[in-house]
């Protein structure tokens, strides 16, 4: 014990003397969630989506790289058969130099996380358990690190063989880019790496329902990284003038592939989708294909509105190039952090339709006509329900007990909910459609896609169908109107406060809106 | 009196087992057999010597008896203790400084020694220690700003961190300047006087012989000769060498005649000579010089050193 607590003290005290571990360790996580900040800044994606890949990128690199650079150098120069001539046990040494890596991965995690916080990042949804998954990580990279430290023959062999699972992992793993956006074939195999699951478990633990809801991610990092560990003690070398392919125990890799391979072929076998959605590259701001403009059938006599129409339908995640929607276009002035209240001030969008000639748009919601909806609204071009944006649960899915558990608390906090009962029917409209545009902007797993429908309920309920369909069309036609001020009365349904991006908040408030428009006149039919 | 003495010496000698016993050691890789049955002991107290020329199996044999590889075959007992079965015990009555040592850049000689001290069950204080090996001005320097001596001296006080009862020593000596190779030499003395066994590695046959209670010669896997250096060399045809000038001719017909006389060599004025039995030899030369008339201008006789002795039986410089 004393010679583990002292393997484990010199450990972190070396650490902290070498300036390139330090580098490694600290500053780029720190610059990767620096850049992130800065090159979103004036996008408001939510930092708070995004966590579990950074906290992913930062036990990755610190375990896949530190761990084994430090273990290869000093076996390179002789220090661990120096070990070797006093009686303590590998095993205590090995548990030392782990222990004291896990610890500089927490720190280096924390030091993430408050920096995060300190960005704007609302606290995790549940941190203990975040805690926990990030142990689940650690411990996942860290086996994988000791094989590279045993199959490694020297310091630039780490390097080599380091890289060859980084990066696969980071781009087809579903690590830095997002497996939504991968062609099949490498969404299959991000399976196969462990990247993938712990992306899964950390951000269940940010922004989703916990570690219950990534049971299958926490079972398979722990096969990796038991599978790791193991085949890391069997390949063990004190000795640097005896190389991999000399030790007797070489074949142990193949246990720790094997363990790549078993939970690649479970999750096939239980042919689970991606449950990340949008990742670190491509997660980027542009995703606001969706804001109404798109949905608006445009007149027959050439627009004339001001924006400048987005001829594309709807794409699914879309890609950062796509031309934001008008209502960004002139806004790209750095000084404008929209904080929820300020959002309304944004450009006048409802002008696209009453701009129209030829037909004379309805005047006030009451005045909608079904040829209204038929002329201005196209619910074929709608993001898919199974997509990223705005998604809806299919029918006869149920949710996980966690999320039905929290679909019901919410079902009943609805009834008391005090945007909801505001006098004005539109404006209580709005206010419930917020319910279900907020989830989807911090793209909470699972609650996501079942919000809509607790919502759709929730409105029928409320407000005679003939005008609900009034409204929901004049929502959908005039998403800036109104007050934004329920997404911050959120938290007694469970969810959390507004997203700073209003416009993107608004924009998903009005696909809903034709979605739910689209069921309540029988135009879509749900699968 | 010299009976009694001799006797009383037995005496003392036998209750005392060997402090090292190494049987039969083999040890073979990639093909090549690096030690091909390796016999010696050590006694308890002595300093042991185990020379030989580059690749004859000296580092070979000391990494397989304090445990760092894992013979072919043998025997190997250290401290009444069967190393191969239970290394761990042995490892902790042992301590061993080997050709290199290093650490990590960043750790100081005093880390160093707290951290391996906690690997032992016994420990020496780690200022006790920096102060022994001279390094106390250095305590707190990181390990790469240290010397070769320095590091040395740290590897030494490494080896005496669990106050051990054996202290194996490969090439304690090697690469280091005369100065601290001197340093060196007088630590290995003190450590006998302190009581310690001492095995340790050597090219060097004159600190060999200098310091050493026994020496055995390894070469190409076997031990070729054990024995305290006076023994070695006695033992050895090498004998004693004669330098021979005279002011008149020497002829090589009636010195070759004369007893004793080995490996002449006869040019001029000059000659040289082996003998195993020096003084009966060179009183023969001397009434020879006598009846011929023939003056010396110089006779010097030298003794054969550890070097001759090494060169006759491995025929190799070490």
């Amino acid at each position: 014990m004393q010679a583990l607590l002292n393997q484990l003290g010199i450990s972190l005290r070396l650490h902290a003397r070498n300036k390139m571990a330090l580098l490694y360790s600290y500053l780029f996580p720190t610059i990767f969630l620096v850049a992130f900040w800065v090159l979103y800044r004036f996008e408001q994606v939510p930092l708070v989506r995004h966590v579990g890949e950074l906290l992913t990128v930062t036990a990755l690199g610190g375990a896949c790289f530190g761990l084994p650079t430090t273990m290869v150098s000093e076996r390179e120069r002789g220090v661990w058969r120096r070990y070797r001539l006093t009686p303590v046990s590998t095993a205590t040494l090995v548990a030392g130099t782990v222990i004291a890596r896990y610890l500089l991965l927490v720190i280096a995690g924390l030091l993430q996380l408050v920096l995060a916080m300190a960005l704007g990042m609302p606290v995790p949804g549940h941190p203990f358990e975040l805690f926990l998954a990030f142990t689940c990580v650690a411990f996942a990279f860290i086996g994988l690190g000791l094989v590279i430290a045993m199959m490694a023959d020297n310091v630039p062999a780490v390097q080599a063989l380091g890289q060859c699972i980084f990066l696969p992992m980071l781009i087809i793993g579903g690590v830095a880019v997002p497996l939504a956006s991968l062609p099949d074939w490498a969404q299959r195999l991000s399976a196969f790496f462990p990247g993938r699951y712990a992306v899964e478990a950390l951000q269940a633990c940010v922004t989703g329902n916990g570690l219950g809801a990534a049971g299958f991610s926490v079972l398979a990092l722990v096969l990796i990284g038991a599978a790791g560990c193991l085949a890391g003690a069997k390949m063990f070398r004190w000795d640097a003038e005896q190389r991999f392919s000399a030790t007797p125990g070489k074949a142990w890799v193949a246990v720790a592939l094997a363990a790549w391979v078993a939970v690649g072929v479970l999750a096939e076998s239980q042919d689970r989708k991606p449950k990340v959605p949008g990742t670190l590259a491509a997660k980027v701001p542009g995703t606001l294909a969706e804001v109404p403009g798109t949905l608006v059938q445009p007149a027959p006599p050439p627009v004339t509105t001001a924006p400048i129409q987005n001829p594309n339908p709807v794409p699914e995640p879309a890609p950062a190039e796509i031309p934001s929607d008008t209502s960004k276009v002139p806004s790209p002035t750095p000084s404008k952090p929209t904080t929820a209240t300020e959002a309304p001030s944004a450009p006048e969008p409802p002008s696209r339709s009453t701009a129209t000639p030829g037909t004379s748009p309805p005047a006030s919601w009451r005045d909608v006509t079904m040829a209204d909806i038929e002329r201005d609204l196209i619910f074929t071009r709608l993001p898919p329900d199974s997509g990223v944006v705005t998604p809806i649960a299919p029918l006869g899915e149920e949710p996980d007990e966690n999320t039905a558990a929290q679909l019901d608390k919410m079902r009943l906090a609805l009834t008391d909910w005090k945007p909801g009962k505001v006098a004005d029917p539109v404006q209580r409209v709005r206010n419930f459609l917020f319910v279900a545009a907020v989830p989807d902007v911090f793209q909470m797993q699972d609650l996501e896609r079942f919000v809509p429908m607790v919502v759709y309920e929730r409105i029928q309920d409320d407000i005679p169908k003939d005008d609900l369909i009034k409204i929901l069309y004049w929502i959908a036609t005039h998403p800036f109107d109104g007050d934004d001020k329920a997404v911050d009365e959120l938290r007694p349904l469970g969810l959390f406060s507004g997203p700073a991006d209003m416009e993107q908040t608004r924009g998903r408030l009005s696909v809903y809106a034709v979605k739910l428009l689209g069921r309540i006149t029988g135009k879509i039919v749900p699968e | 009196m010299y009976v009694v003495s001799g006797f009383s010496r037995t005496c003392q000698n036998e209750p005392m087992p060997p402090k090292v016993i190494v049987q039969n050691l083999k040890k073979r890789y990639d093909g090549v057999e690096a030690a091909r049955g390796v016999s010696f002991e050590i006694r308890d107290g002595e300093i042991f010597g185990l020379i030989g020329p580059n690749g004859a199996g000296k580092t070979t044999t000391v990494e397989c008896v304090i445990g760092l590889r894992e013979p072919d075959e043998g025997v190997i007992e250290v401290c009444g203790i069967d190393a191969r079965r239970r290394p761990r015990e042995v490892k902790e009555r042992i301590g061993a400084a080997l050709q290199t040592t290093a650490l990590q850049d960043k750790i100081t000689p005093r880390e160093a020694l707290t951290l391996f001290g906690a690997f032992y069950r016994q420990k020496a204080e780690p200022a006790a220690l920096l102060e022994r090996f001279a390094l106390l001005e250095k305590a707190d320097a990181p390990f790469d700003t240290l010397s070769g001596g320095q590091r040395q001296r740290l590897a030494l006080a490494l080896a005496f961190v669990n106050k051990p009862e054996l202290v194996f020593l490969d090439e304690p000596t090697a690469g280091l300047d005369p100065l601290s190779r001197r340093e060196l030499h007088g630590e290995i003395a003190k450590m006998k006087d302190d009581g310690h066994t001492v095995l340790f590695t050597t090219h060097y046959l004159i600190e060999a012989e200098a310091l050493c209670d026994r020496i055995a010669i390894i070469d190409r896997g076997c031990i070729v000769a054990t024995g305290t250096p006076r023994e070695l060399i006695a033992r050895s045809s090498a004998a004693t060498t004669v330098y021979l000038a005279t002011v008149q001719r020497l002829e090589r017909e009636w010195l070759e005649q004369i007893p004793g006389v080995e490996g002449l060599s006869c040019e001029g004025t000059s000659a040289r000579f082996r003998s195993a039995s020096v003084r009966t030899t060179v009183a023969e030369v001397m009434k020879q010089l006598e009846i011929r008339g023939i003056e010396i201008a110089e006779l010097r006789v030298s003794k054969a050193t550890l070097e001759d002795v090494f060169l006759e039986i491995t025929g190799r410089e070490g």
